[in-house]
């Protein structure tokens, strides 16, 4: 009787065991993931007081190449979609100044030039955001640039003075991108 | 044989979506020899018994506190990025885990001893592959959103990385003894033989974006991480290596580390069974208490420092002459060196997750169960108390050390015994995995042959893919309750 009894208990016990149920599962979605991070990052920040610009002739003060292959690397080319150069300027300085910033491919060309005419004693922080991707410029500038050359000219005189206490130009960049890493 | 093979093939099929070491239904199931593995102070009976190697005890566990198959792969029609952001990102914490447990006996063996019918020696081999991932969720989020947009500002923990793992064979002998009619008293002694092992524990540090001091971002990382890996490496440098056959050069490897060739520790276990009165009884273990030295194969990886920038930054007049145009390549080179990846083989000593158990059973009902004829030399006579009883009903409950701390499970439960033949047990278990545990156990005595099955959180089964939680435990003893 005992034996009547275990028999079929321990089928089922196996059976439910082996055979236990599972709604249909479809594990090809992975496929469909998509991971597109933000990154965020700053890139560049010259600061120059007013004395600096007054004590070299009229014209450029500051003039330098830096290599920059951040958006050159290969795992970031490829994975770049869209995303924003943000640049900040500040001038309490008495002069009227220009600021470029040409970007470079390897050997040596311009590829893209932003460019800041920037008035003396300016009231508020002049920003100017510069979309890359499919509304924007074309990602391949960033995918190519490996070097940024930045130079700053005085396009007035050099013995002027603001009547800030500490006057000086600034700027400021920063990088906002958006990446495809699945 | 081939029958043999098909059974571990679905031994291994049911133990892939499955948690925990948790043995609350084998815990004090004392007709089942191998209740000795998580109580060596358990009540024993019988005269000697000897598993059936490699199927005298099979452990299956897994599982996750978190997301389950189900909820991420059901073929329900959501998209699948919009699934892993709300059933994962947004839900899981950095103490929901992913975990998996299995544990073989190569051998176990018991017998009483003939000068002190008291005692009771076991001793065998067993492996056990014991895995611990908890979810990175800082880490998780940094990959999936980034640091910028709505996390400018946000602090990223690195310490959310916390995992533990290693393979390790067993060779184990322990000793039972009865004190008196109400004591009896357990020890055991481990010697640990890794097969590998690594952690990443107790890390520490941060990831975080912010509105810059001088430009509009600065970035911050301060970080003191480390991963810990014994016996990995040359595993991995063989099945990475086009040159190399896995197939010729592992099963050696293995053989050797689990013949006391690999890094070796040591451990106990400890534990008792005390009867209150002749129906309550209380019982405790401590289980793997020890450590192994690992001096073998050591690859250990470090992340130490902290480093910020706020991108290139120019003074003037301070730079004026600094016409160096690698001003972002030696701000890279300087946050390398402000936070460098390193390698080291230094020895560690990684400790084993200590277990344990406590219970109360209360011991009811009628009838003789024919243990007082069975020639037993110490319990079977002298009047143990629940070989009188056919039902017991208690409560347990389990703590393991883990990395982020301690885990506990209650468990409550019912045993039903049928004479000598036959002895079920029911058990709830509530848990971090699941408030709905519901496990069954069955131990059969046929002759000599003890077969028992132990299966947990049956209600899963409905849908074993959206399962938290599951074990499966089954093995043939055999077992003699008298002299022959």
């Amino acid at each position: 009787m005992k034996r009547f009894l275990l028999c079929p208990l321990i089928g089922a016990i196996l059976f439910g065991m082996l055979l236990s149920c599972s709604e249909e599962q479809d594990f090809t979605q992975f496929d469909d993931l998509s991971i597109t991070p933000t990154v965020a990052s700053g890139i560049f920040y010259l600061e120059s007081d007013e004395e600096t610009i007054n004590n070299v002739p009229a014209g450029p003060f500051y003039d330098q190449t830096v290599n920059f292959d951040a958006f050159n690397e290969e795992f970031v080319a490829e994975r770049l979609l869209e995303g924003t150069i943000t640049y900040e300027i500040e001038n309490t300085t008495s002069k009227r100044l220009e600021v470029t910033i040409e970007f470079l491919d390897e050997g040596g060309n311009v590829l893209d030039t932003e460019f800041f005419d920037i008035d003396p004693n300016l009231p508020e922080t002049y920003t100017r955001e510069v979309t890359y991707g499919p509304t924007g410029k074309s990602l391949n500038i960033l995918a190519a640039t490996d070097g940024l050359r930045i130079s700053g000219n005085n396009q007035s005189d050099t013995t002027s003075v603001s009547p800030d206490s500490e006057p000086k130009v600034i700027l400021r960049s920063a990088a906002e991108f958006l990446f495809r890493l699945k | 044989m081939k029958r043999i093979r098909l059974f571990f093939f679905i031994a291994l099929l049911g133990g892939t979506s499955i948690y925990a070491q948790n043995r609350q239904l084998l815990y004090d199931f004392y007709e089942i020899p191998q209740s000795l593995m998580v109580n060596p102070g358990v009540k024993t009976s019988e005269k000697w018994h000897t598993g059936i190697p490699f199927i005298s005890g099979l452990a299956f566990q897994g599982g996750t506190s978190g997301v389950t198959v189900n909820d991420l792969f059901a073929n329900d029609g959501i998209d699948f990025t919009t699934k892993v952001r709300e059933r994962v990102l947004d839900a899981m914490s950095h103490r929901d885990d992913f975990s998996t447990t299995s544990q073989i006996d190569g051998f176990n063996v018991g017998f009483r001893s003939g000068n002190r019918p008291d005692d009771y020696y076991s001793f065998g081999v067993y492996g056990e592959t014991d895995i611990i991932v908890y979810w990175p969720k800082d880490l998780a989020i940094l990959g999936f959103e980034g640091n910028g947009g709505a996390n400018i500002g946000r602090n990223f923990d690195l310490g959310d990385v916390s995992l533990r793992g290693e393979m390790v064979n067993v060779f184990h002998f322990g000793i039972n003894r009865k004190i008196s009619n109400t004591l009896t008293v357990g020890g055991r002694a481990k010697l640990y033989s890794s097969v590998f092992q690594f952690q990443s524990i107790n890390n520490s540090g941060s990831f975080r974006t912010t509105q810059g001091q001088d430009n509009i971002y600065v970035s911050t990382i301060t970080a003191d991480m480390q991963l810990r890996s014994a016996g990995a490496k040359e595993i991995l440098d063989i099945l990475f290596d086009d040159t190399r056959s896995a197939r010729k050069e592992l099963p050696p490897l293995f053989a050797k580390r689990v013949l006391l060739g690999g890094n070796l520790g040591l451990g106990f276990d400890a534990g008792f069974s005390y009867n209150l009165n002749l129906q309550t009884t209380i019982t405790a273990s401590v289980l793997d208490v020890g450590f192994i030295y690992q001096s073998k194969d050591v690859q250990n990886y470090t992340l130490r420092g902290s480093a910020s920038t706020e991108g290139i930054t120019v003074f003037l007049p301070e730079d004026i002459n600094n016409v160096n145009n690698d001003l972002w390549q030696d701000l890279v080179d300087d946050i390398e060196e402000s936070i460098p990846y390193e390698e080291n083989q230094e020895s560690y000593i990684s400790l084993r997750p200590v277990k344990a158990y406590g219970s109360i059973r209360y011991d009811f009902g009628a009838g003789g169960l024919g243990f007082d004829n069975c020639g037993c030399a110490v319990n079977g006579r002298g009047g143990s108390n629940s070989d009188f009883y056919p039902n017991s009903l208690g409560g347990q409950l389990y703590m393991i050390k883990r990395p982020r701390g301690i885990q506990a499970a209650l468990t409550g439960f019912y045993q039903r015994r049928f004479g000598r033949t036959l002895s079920l047990k029911g058990t709830y278990t509530i848990d971090k995995y699941s408030f709905t545990n519901v496990g069954l156990g069955l131990n059969l005595q046929a002759g000599p042959i003890n077969f028992y099955v132990l299966a947990d959180n049956l209600l899963s089964y409905r849908n074993i893919a959206n399962s938290h939680y599951a074990s499966l435990q089954f093995g043939f003893n055999i077992i003699s309750w008298n002299g022959n």
